[in-house]
């Protein structure tokens, strides 16, 4: 992949990190739409996924804002998805 | 210092250093509270629209900070005075409001504000018996209401 939304990309997966039980399970995918928008797949172990997505999606949209804060330099618009 | 500020000085740097702000990040540890505030200049990106990015640093410090378990402590993330000047920036405006409110005998809605704002609001107007604090609407519109006291004061 190219370079875009790298940034992002490490931001992410570094925090998430920080978040869960089992770090080494961190798995951060990223693609590109057609419009340039970078899509950032988030995975994480089965156990972690309530940590990461957080009462009421707090942490999830946290985590989310503050990506979105990463990109602002880029003008690129990037997108958090929380897959399992 | 505790695992627990360690971890969140960690967490803002580690936000501080992808927004190219390399300023210091200094951690103030009390047995109530973790304040961790980013000094440097520009701090708007890590603070945001009304706030959006720094309250968002800070709910991820939070839980950073007690995953690492061995604090009570309130955790709080700064930058360069920030709260100071929007607690006091709330402040004028619940003045403002509790005026509004009973000059004209109705209530004043205020903007809308973060869950923690509205409590820091709902706090400062509490010393004052002749309004009351209510919270109206959903996330992330809800905001507080401030209105003439139903019950007389005295």
């Amino acid at each position: 992949m190219t370079d875009a939304g790298a940034g992002s990309r490490d931001l992410l997966r570094d925090v998430t990190a920080m978040l869960v039980d089992d770090p080494t399970k961190v798995a951060v995918d990223s693609f590109e739409e057609d419009d340039g928008t970078v899509v950032l797949e988030l995975a994480v172990a089965d156990d972690d996924y309530g940590k990461v997505i957080g009462r009421g999606g707090r942490t999830a949209n946290a985590l989310r804002t503050i990506v979105k804060a990463s990109a602002v330099r880029d003008g690129r618009r990037v997108l958090v998805d929380i897959v399992d | 210092m505790s695992a627990a500020a360690d971890a969140v000085r960690e967490l803002v740097e580690r936000v501080a250093k992808t927004l190219e702000l390399e300023g210091p990040v200094e951690i103030v540890e009390t047995d109530e509270e973790i304040v961790a505030t980013l000094h440097g200049e520009d701090l708007g990106l890590f603070i945001g629209r009304h706030g959006s990015t720094i309250d968002a640093v800070q709910h991820l410090a939070q839980r950073v900070g007690h995953k690492a378990g061995d604090t009570e402590a309130r955790i709080v993330v700064d930058a360069e005075g920030y709260r100071e000047r929007r607690r006091n920036a709330l402040e004028r405006q619940a003045d403002r409001a509790a005026h509004d409110a009973l000059r004209s005998g109705r209530p004043v809605a205020l903007d809308a504000m973060t869950a923690s704002e509205r409590k820091l609001v709902h706090e400062y107007l509490r010393d004052n018996s002749e309004v009351e604090t209510y919270s109206e609407g959903d996330e992330p519109d809800r905001h507080l209401v401030v209105a003439p006291a139903t019950t007389p004061a005295g």
